[in-house]
């Protein structure tokens, strides 16, 4: 209430202003813009319209200077008019009347304009210079806007998505209003013009969907996503912009502007019978961007018309959580806090350990201790859950993947997504983003059958796909099935010894075989398709996943659908790590690389050619690596068979056994880059700082059994080149 | 490592000479902290200087210079430490009370540099700064802001941005030869 008081005071003084100003007061005028840009800001949104009536008064006193002064004169003496038509609307109770009222003085004001400048605007119009970073802009104020729009694009998205299914559904309609409404304003305040042009046409489509003068559905479904879709491209061509990169209007632009105008003389209606018109305008709009898709589109559209029942993501559970109340904190300085945190816990444990505390006779201090211990540890459990995010929206960008998938392919196709309220890092969603989109790919395009071999199959046309996410020991636990037609067994044995992976399937087990697809450059696609079906992603996958310390596992049956598992650490932050010693040196090796660790006899060891060294081991020989000798480090273990083998993969993910003295224990750890002053060494993954507060280095296992093979002979540390100065 | 060595950069690359937080001739005077490394004194700008503290156990990282002790723990934080000794070519000293970690930043990071003693910090106008003199083409003196003069001794002002930068052994016996006498005889 008080914002709208507040408002309306904003809104006389600009119009009394107006009434007394010079046409050629031109610093005045620049205040009054400055004025209007506040006001659109702090416009109650109860009463639509009227941050874009506000939107127009401004562009209508912004003439050029070459402007003719009569034509100005004419401009404020309209403008004025508008907002006093404004202010009596607020005058009034009831948010609807003003609203009616508000839409009313921007038609007039429309109306003035139009009949000022003549047919003179279509042209201008057109010409118009595409700045999307205003001049004065602020990149700080930009990187905010962006953040905030996504977020905002983002709950647009999934509320037309739930929109399509129930086309009754206020509150999602209401949601994308208010996104689009915000979105609007919020670039006018900061002045990228583009952006709110979009969206005021996107804005005023919607409005017509909410009052219920057209329905929601078929070529207007897509046309609201596709301006979701423009938006999203503009944000990141802003952030380009930014980054000092010159950017150029996307050639959809100006279409997607008139289309969104008037989607009925572009052949768009909401009618599901015949979306083939505005589907292939949309793709036309689309085209811009990838010509071969386009094709793809309009032949997946025309495809999927006769058919639109079931269509399109289905969610099982659509009543959605209200959001909590929450801060915006930079990355940065979280992930500050969490280093601190954990500063805090080594710290606590120096104390703890400290001779004073242990061995004396000082209970009571030792009480304190342990006290302090409690709230230490609530507090690390505090800061890292803060960097625990939902999957909610990853999967609900999966759900628009769908959507567009099944559309493209011409395949019905429902996605069912479960648990998406489990937490994960916030930096491990960005890694397991680009898998996820590769296996939902590979499920739609190839797992998934065409509606009518399911028919034939006595499968329900509608194909299943579930996302599902859960906890499980100690892991996150992301799953993808498909109810389609499963792995074809044959072809990838038939492939995998046509590539000379393997010779005959004896002796190999089903996953086994199955883990081949995940194998640089195996595709059993039979044609090769834009979205998939070119022997990269699978491999893609698993190597994302490794990355993270992460598992992927796959099982398939014929003619029921294939199951994708990824098993995921809690969060990338903390690592289970091994720690051992060798020499003076202790070293972490991270759990989930170790298969196990063993003290072999003494015949097991042996030297190939007088040079590599081998272990047997159950029967398999695997290479030897000191790490004493690759690392240059002195007084450590030399004969084997009294230190400990540790096995681990190699790069090429043949086993091999690492030589070290012992294990100290198993710990968790805090990984850290190895700073940019060293750079990256070959077999170090990272840093971590260890219990008694000095840096312990973080094996890169693969890395280092790499290491090794280049480097037979023991690595001296070398000097760098001399200099005379 | 060995792609670092195979590179035979004797000299940083020009570009470098304009680059920020390379402090150049024109504002070289100022505060600097000195420091010691055998008899010899030499400043680093006060700026550049984020904090000292006393020797302590330093991670050793495999396959890095020799000159790179390796990591310690800054608060949390993982900086490399590099012994300014090994990398001017001096041999290599134990330890005692005084040797001391300077944690520097230049080149855009932290980096931790051990000395044998810190000495004082010393404001240095331009007016008592001289250019490092040229020893011809095969002699590289970039790595120096200039020579300091104060009372009567000479300090040798250290570009450590351009110290960073290279990744070799930098010795500059030749240069501490040949400049107290010089420097000194124009001081007197």
């Amino acid at each position: 209430m008080q914002d709208s008081l507040e408002f309306t005071e904003l809104l006389r003084a600009i119009a009394e202003d107006l009434r007394s100003l010079a046409p050629e007061d031109q610093d005045r005028l620049d205040d009054l813009g400055d004025a209007l840009r506040d006001a659109v800001v702090i416009a109650p949104e109860e009463v639509l319209g009227l941050a874009q009536l506000l939107i127009l008064v401004r562009s209508a006193l912004q003439a050029p200077e070459s402007t003719p002064e009569e034509v100005r004169v004419r401009l404020i003496e309209a403008s004025a008019a508008a907002l006093e038509m404004a202010l009596q609307a607020l005058s009034q109770p009831g948010s609807a009347a003003a609203s009616q009222q508000v839409e009313a003085a921007a038609q007039t004001l429309e109306a003035a304009l139009r009949s000022i400048y003549g047919s003179e605007e279509e042209e201008s119009d057109q010409e118009r210079p595409f700045d999307l970073l205003p001049a004065d802009q602020d990149p700080e104020l930009m990187g905010e806007f962006i953040t905030e729009c996504r977020e905002y694009i983002q709950g647009a998205e999934a509320a037309l998505l739930s929109l399509e299914q129930d086309p009754q559904d206020t509150e999602a309609i209401n949601t994308v209003f208010r996104a689009f409404h915000t979105i609007k304003g919020t670039a006018a305040f900061v002045g990228v013009t583009p952006v709110s042009e979009l969206a005021h046409h996107a804005e005023s489509l919607l409005s017509r969907i909410r009052d219920g003068e057209v329905h929601f559905g078929g070529g207007y479904a897509d046309l609201s996503l596709r301006a979701a879709d423009g938006l999203k491209d503009l944000f990141q061509m802003l952030e380009d912009a930014l980054a000092g990169q010159p950017q150029t209007k996307p050639d959809y632009f100006d279409g997607l502007l008139r289309t969104l105008a008037q989607p009925e003389a572009y052949g768009i209606s909401g009618d599901a019978g015949s979306p083939e018109a505005g589907a292939s305008l949309l793709a036309d709009i689309a085209g811009g961007q990838d010509a071969p898709r386009r094709e793809e589109e309009e032949r997946g559209a025309a495809d999927a018309a006769p058919e639109q029942g079931g269509r399109g993501p289905r969610r099982l559970a659509s009543a959605e959580p209200a959001g909590e109340a929450s801060v915006r904190v930079r990355t940065e300085r979280l992930d500050r806090l969490i280093d601190t945190v954990g500063e805090l816990v080594i710290a606590h444990s120096m104390v703890d350990q400290d001779k004073t505390v242990v061995a004396g006779r000082h209970f009571d201090l030792q009480r304190k201790v342990t006290h302090l211990g409690k709230i230490v540890r609530e507090l690390q459990g505090l800061s890292m859950s803060m960097r625990m995010v939902p999957l909610k929206a990853t999967f609900q960008k999966m759900q628009r993947l769908v959507r567009d998938l099944a559309h493209k392919s011409g395949k019905q196709v429902q996605l069912i997504t479960e648990g998406e309220e489990t937490e994960i890092d916030k930096n491990m969603v960005d890694v397991i983003t680009d898998p996820l989109v590769h296996m939902i790919r590979n499920a739609v395009d190839h797992g998934i059958e065409p509606p009518d071999v399911r028919a034939q199959k006595g499968k329900p046309r509608t194909g299943t796909l579930r996302l599902r996410a859960y906890h499980a020991e100690g892991n996150v636990m992301v799953q993808i099935a498909d109810d389609g037609k499963g792995l074809d067994r044959a072809r990838i044995l038939e492939k995998a010894v046509a590539k000379g992976l393997l010779e005959s399937d004896a002796g190999v087990s089903d996953s086994e075989l199955l883990s081949l697809i995940f194998v640089p450059g195996f595709s059993t696609a039979e044609q090769v398709t834009a979205v998939s079906g070119r022997g990269v992603g699978m491999d893609v996958v698993r190597r994302n996943v490794d990355a993270i310390g992460g598992h992927i596992d796959v099982a398939s049956r014929p003619d029921q659908g294939s199951t994708f598992t990824l098993r995921l650490p809690l969060t990338l932050a903390v690592t289970d790590g091994m720690l051992v010693n060798v020499g003076g040196e202790r070293y972490i090796i991270p759990t989930v690389n170790i298969y196990m660790t063993i003290r072999p006899q003494r015949y097991a060891v042996s030297t190939v050619a007088g040079r590599g060294e081998m272990v047997m081991l159950r029967g398999e020989l695997l290479p030897l690596v000191r790490l004493h000798r690759l690392f240059g480090v002195e007084g450590a273990v030399e004969d084997p068979t009294e230190g400990l083998l540790v096995i681990v993969d190699d790069d090429a993910r043949r086993r091999c056994a690492l030589l070290v003295d012992a294990l100290l224990g198993q710990q968790q750890v805090v990984a850290k880059p190895l700073s940019e002053g060293i750079g990256k060494v070959q077999g170090v993954a990272g840093a971590a700082i260890l219990g008694d507060g000095r840096v312990g280095l973080i094996l890169d296992t693969a890395g280092t059994a790499a290491l090794a093979k280049q480097a037979p002979v023991p690595v001296e540390q070398e000097a760098g080149q001399l200099v005379r100065v | 490592m060995s792609d670092k060595a195979g590179a035979v950069a004797t000299r940083v690359e020009p570009e470098r000479t304009t680059r920020e937080g390379s402090t150049r001739a024109g504002d070289r005077g100022g505060k600097f902290l000195t420091f010691f490394l055998d008899n010899e004194e030499y400043g680093l700008k006060i700026l550049k200087v984020q904090e000292i503290f006393g020797m302590m156990p330093v991670t050793p990282v495999p396959r890095t210079p020799q000159f790179i002790l390796g990591v310690i723990n800054l608060r949390g934080k993982v900086i490399p430490v590099m012994d300014l000794r090994l990398k001017f070519g001096m041999a290599a000293k134990a330890q005692t009370e005084e040797t001391c970690i300077i944690v520097v930043q230049a080149q855009g990071l932290e980096m931790g540099v051990v000395v044998d003693k810190v000495s004082e910090v010393l404001d240095i106008p331009e007016g008592d700064i001289e250019d490092a003199p040229s020893f011809g083409a095969q002699v590289n003196t970039d790595f120096l802001l200039g020579i300091g003069k104060s009372d009567g001794k000479v300090k040798l002002l250290l570009d450590i941005d351009r110290v960073l930068a290279t990744e070799d052994v930098l010795l500059i016996d030749t240069l501490r030869q040949g400049v107290p006498g010089d420097a000194g005889a124009r001081a007197a």
